[in-house]
């Protein structure tokens, strides 16, 4: 390591984790004081406008105290600053956090950054017919999506509300025509059903493998109340058309 | 996507940093002040949805300049190659021919997230000179880098800011970004005179100029905040400046936080073009 950069390694140990580390030499400690607030509230900044939900629940110094930890704790690589909420959705799922948290957090915030994730989703539509019989011909899912399944109903939890319980949840979050942002919530079975969808099944050929999987008494009724859901998928936005 | 081909618009004259929260006013009618606009790659590259389609709105008009924030180009990590490579791209597909940078670190294995001072040491011009001049060769072009604002001196200086500036740019062989901002701040904080320091920069190879307001802390510490207004001595080191250089450079209106309406911005956009046109005589107003 060549002189210069032992100071900017002091230096990033101490804006990382300035309570546990030493100031780097030669720097007084009101300059260095600048540097730790700048770059502490940047980073929070970043986190903070990407989960509000998140950021109440938890009352800001407990808040707080997650994103010290997420700053000084999580290998941030990316120089993408949009990356950052997702680096903080994988450190909540994945990062070995000693702070007591609410079992749901890591969904919930997963559920809040779809939204930013899937808003700046870049993603290229393959050909497409928007009017074409999507019993016959293989389906085509939004690409700008993102699935959210958790055990916990994330899209209710509010100011006034947490769940007690666990209760499976399905939440769709895609990107309409008008290029906005949109949320459905649907039920295990339609969730079950995209899934089947999107390895490039036919709508008939999607139902008939989830009427054997549930081993339905009725597999031509569930062909038939499955075009009607597929009919509305597709008005919602969650479906685009057939593939050509 | 269709490539933009923009060799009939250079970038000159006064500019305005693009940020979404001007989208809309800017949707309703560029002002003629403003020549081009600048955005960070960072920020920008890789979008879709709304972002992309609003962006792509703009470069097809007006030129814009890519101001990089997270290639670190002292830092210790390896270089980001991927995040030159994508900004290529970006500058490729919107039609972007001028790529600034900043003259600091950001990260070393990990990302910090902002600007951090780098030592004035001679080892220190080499590192950074190398990771530059790659940089250039990866991109293809000549890239400007900026003097940046520092709140420290880091120890074992063997050399004074412009020296070092110089140095870096030399070796390199790149351009000079002016922050002139920047330098008012650090001339502020470490008690020198901007001016003669000014003129001890490599100005022959400035490719571009920044302007910024900033803000003062009760105990006179000046922070770069990019959230308030040009003020006056600012404006005066902007004007030797174009004195000093002695031609045309485009320059740019950087401002971040507690953004005003357009049109006040427009006003500072406007003072840009009337120092430049004292200058170099030159009117670059989309109506001249």
């Amino acid at each position: 390591m060549q002189a210069f950069q032992q100071f900017q390694h002091d230096m990033a140990q101490h804006l990382r984790d300035p309570h546990h580390t030493r100031r780097p030499v030669g720097v007084p400690q009101r300059r260095m004081a600048v540097y730790n607030e700048l770059l502490f509230n940047n980073i929070c900044g970043f986190v903070d406008s990407c989960f509000p939900v998140s950021r109440q629940q938890l009352g800001e110094a407990r808040w707080r105290r997650l994103c010290r930890t997420f700053y000084r704790d999580w290998p941030l690589h990316t120089p993408w600053f949009r990356e950052i909420p997702r680096e903080f959705v994988r450190y909540l799922s994945e990062g070995r956090i000693a702070q007591p948290l609410p079992r749901w957090l890591p969904d919930l915030a997963r559920y809040e950054w779809a939204e930013l994730a899937v808003d700046v989703m870049a993603v290229t539509v393959p050909a497409h017919d928007a009017q074409g019989d999507m019993m016959q011909r293989p389906v085509l899912l939004n690409p700008a999506r993102m699935d959210v399944v958790s055990l916990w109903p994330v899209h209710r939890i509010g100011a006034q509300w947490q769940p007690r319980q666990p209760q499976p949840t399905f939440l769709v979050v895609f990107r309409d025509a008008q290029l906005g942002v949109q949320f459905s919530e649907i039920n295990a079975v339609t969730a079950r059903l995209l899934a089947l969808l999107e390895t490039g099944l036919t709508g008939q050929q999607a139902l008939a493998q989830l009427a054997h999987d549930m081993a339905h008494p009725d597999p031509p009724a569930l062909q038939s109340f499955g075009e009607q859901l597929l009919v509305s998928l597709r008005a919602q936005g969650v479906l685009l058309g057939t593939l050509k | 996507m269709t490539k933009i081909d923009t060799s009939m618009r250079p970038v000159q004259g006064a500019g305005l940093g693009f940020r979404r929260e001007l989208i809309g006013a800017l949707q309703q009618g560029v002002p003629d002040d403003i020549c081009f606009f600048e955005i960070a790659p960072e920020n920008w590259a890789g979008m879709g949805g709304r972002s992309a389609r609003d962006l792509r709105a703009f470069t097809e008009r007006f030129p814009f300049v890519c101001h990089g924030l997270s290639l670190s180009l002292g830092g210790s990590g390896p270089l980001n190659e991927e995040l030159v490579r994508r900004t290529r791209d970006f500058m490729r597909e919107h039609g972007i021919g001028l790529f600034t940078e900043h003259l600091s670190w950001c990260a070393d294995d990990r990302h910090l997230y902002d600007l951090l001072p780098l030592p004035m040491t001679e080892e220190a011009v080499r590192w950074t000179a190398e990771r530059i001049a790659r940089v250039q060769d990866m991109l293809g072009m000549r890239i400007g880098v900026e003097n940046a604002s520092t709140y420290i001196a880091p120890p074992g200086a063997e050399m004074t800011e412009p020296e070092f500036i110089r140095a870096v740019v030399e070796q390199a062989d790149c351009l000079l970004h002016l922050d002139v901002n920047n330098l008012y701040v650090n001339s502020q904080n470490f008690g020198y005179n901007p001016h003669a320091t000014l003129q001890q920069l490599p100005l022959e190879r400035t490719c571009y100029v920044h302007v910024a307001g900033h803000y003062v802390e009760p105990d006179g510490l000046v922070i770069d905040t990019h959230g308030s207004a040009v003020i006056d001595p600012v404006w005066q080191l902007l004007q030797a400046a174009y004195r000093y250089i002695g031609r045309e450079v485009p320059t740019c209106l950087e401002r971040d936080f507690n953004i005003p309406d357009l049109q006040t911005l427009t006003h500072e956009v406007a003072h840009i073009g009337h120092l430049q046109r004292e200058a170099t005589g030159m009117d670059h107003r989309r109506t001249a």
